[in-house]
């Protein structure tokens, strides 16, 4: 009897450790507020990236093409991948002026330890070549990467993040970012 | 040159003719009752009036249209709801019949036209597909055919002067093919002493500032191949809103992409609106096979793909998903509220004329 006793609190001190583990894994991985939200493609995705967050109830700053010196107030840039040749009209600019702005983004975001979250969430109507070419090229620079499954039905984004070892979490409703944000950032 | 005009016009009799029949062929035209169209009132509307109330100068033109005010009496907000800016798209011509014969508004007021275009209503040019009807026949719930015109996407040509070679949107300056200038999507926000076209547009502005309209939304359709099929386009001052009705909609299995209007593109009446006035003004865009060339024969009502029962529930649930999001975004005092005495689920395997009184 005393055996069986001796198994079993070992193995509830084994699943309290491991829970514990997780617990921790979760409390250090979490995200941290204020968010800066913007676009790479100036697709109309970081508009929904905007209503995701305050459906959150995270505290951001949206700017659909942020500049640079928007991250200094950041904790956490999160960019909403998508082509839109409409945007980027708007915003007069071309696709090469776009990736040379968001490579400086990422970059300044790199030398200051703010963590990115890709988000693509408009599905397949941001597939094209030019959604492709932005996602491939920062989707895989991220440390998070938010899909909704519409836009991953040929697997990119699931080979990018087991490519390079990024967590990413799929939905197939674009609502279901919520949870996964509130999850992330800790939200209670 | 000379020579002809010599043989023509040499008489001063030939002149007298000519003068006459210009003067019988014009006043013909302009004197032309705007078309008529069966749609039968329900309970909701409050107040039937026409564009003209709003622009005198289209009183009697093939250019007025009926107006419908459906005023719930509880204070709110203002829509106005289009339908036909161009008259081929019936989905939101057929959306616009229904929300007048049988919504019921229980806060704010909705204003609706279903016919904005009423002399592009009037005759199908054939326009997109030369197979498109002139009519649909829908059959209501006492098994009555009701029948509705399936017009033209442009101002008919004998209702204003001759195309130019190339058409200039005012005020932008922007150019277009000459036949864009009865297309009234491409003509706001029109003109006083402007074409027929530009004086809908100029009429509807007018309404718009009148009855303070608050949310604006113009049913379109796109060809089923076309990029614009299940789209919802806003102004950048209702972009909010528009993502979140998209991601409402999306909860009922309605997949709408999200477009903002473009600034370089000038006339089209997301852009006019919200620019020019103070409305949140949305655009929806749903796959109508009438608009496909490649289909001979389109069938517009029954395509197995795309038939018109599931367009109307993508647009009516639009509708509705719009409004519910300017109701959280702005002050309850400014709601509008409209529903309907049937689940707009139903639309999605019935018959579309049961809807219909």
């Amino acid at each position: 009897l005393n055996k069986i006793i001796q198994i079993s609190l070992i193995i509830v001190f084994i699943t309290v450790l491991f829970s514990f583990s997780i617990y921790a894994q979760d409390s250090t991985d979490s995200f941290e507020q204020p968010i800066l939200i913007t676009s790479i493609g100036q697709s109309s995705g970081a508009m929904m990236g905007k209503v995701l967050a305050a459906k959150s109830g995270l505290s951001y700053v949206y700017d659909q093409r942020a500049g640079i010196e928007a991250l200094d107030n950041a904790k956490t840039l999160i960019v909403v991948l998508g082509v839109s040749s409409k945007g980027l009209g708007a915003a007069g600019v071309d696709i090469e002026a776009e990736i040379k702005w968001a490579s400086e983004l990422f970059d300044r975001a790199g030398e200051r330890g703010i963590p990115i979250i890709a988000m693509h969430i408009e599905g397949s109507v941001r597939r094209g070549s030019l959604s492709n070419r932005i996602s491939e090229l920062f989707g895989s620079r991220a440390d998070y990467l938010i899909v909704k499954s519409a836009g991953n039905e040929d697997g990119l984004f699931t080979n990018m993040a087991e490519a390079n070892n990024i967590p990413i979490s799929t939905v197939d409703a674009t609502l279901d970012v919520v949870s996964i944000l509130k999850n992330i950032f800790n939200i209670k | 040159m000379k020579k002809s005009i010599k043989q023509g016009y040499s008489s001063k009799k030939g002149y007298q003719v000519a003068i006459l029949l210009g003067f019988i062929f014009t006043t013909t035209v302009f004197a032309a009752d705007p078309v008529q169209h069966d749609i039968r009132q329900g309970e909701g509307v409050t107040r039937t009036t026409t564009l003209s109330e709003y622009f005198p100068a289209l009183t009697g033109t093939p250019g007025d249209t009926t107006v419908y005010i459906m005023d719930s009496g509880i204070e709110g907000g203002t829509l106005l709801l289009l339908g036909g800016t161009h008259a081929n798209e019936i989905a939101g011509v057929i959306a616009a019949v229904i929300a007048v014969e049988k919504g019921i508004v229980s806060s704010g007021r909705i204003i609706v036209i279903p016919h904005t275009n009423n002399s592009a209503s009037r005759h199908n040019q054939g326009t997109f597909n030369p197979g498109s009807p002139q009519w649909i026949e829908l059959k209501n719930s006492a098994g009555e055919t009701r029948r509705f015109l399936y017009g033209d996407r442009y101002t008919q040509p004998e209702d204003q002067a001759v195309d130019p070679e190339i058409f200039i949107h005012n005020p932008s300056g922007m150019e277009f093919k000459g036949a864009e200038a009865r297309n009234l999507n491409r003509n706001h926000p029109g003109k006083a002493d402007g074409t027929l076209t530009q004086q809908i547009s100029y009429a509807l502005f007018q309404l718009v500032e009148k009855e303070e309209v608050d949310v604006l939304i113009d049913m379109h359709e796109a060809s089923v191949t076309s990029r614009l099929a299940f789209t919802l386009v806003a102004h950048p001052r209702a972009l909010e809103i528009a993502a979140m009705a998209k991601m409402d909609l999306e909860m009922n299995d309605i997949n709408m992409t999200l477009e903002v209007s473009s600034d370089k593109f000038h006339g089209l009446s997301h852009r006019e609106f919200g620019d020019h006035s103070n409305v949140l003004a949305f655009l929806t865009e749903t796959p109508n096979p009438g608009m496909e060339k490649s289909i001979e024969h389109p069938d517009v009502i029954n395509d197995p793909d795309n038939p018109l029962n599931m367009r109307l529930q993508v647009v009516l649930k639009s509708i509705l998903a719009i409004l519910d999001n300017y109701k959280i975004m702005n002050d309850q005092k400014k709601a509008i509220t409209i529903g309907f005495p049937f689940p707009l689920s139903d639309l999605k395997n019935t018959n579309p004329g049961e809807f219909l009184r």
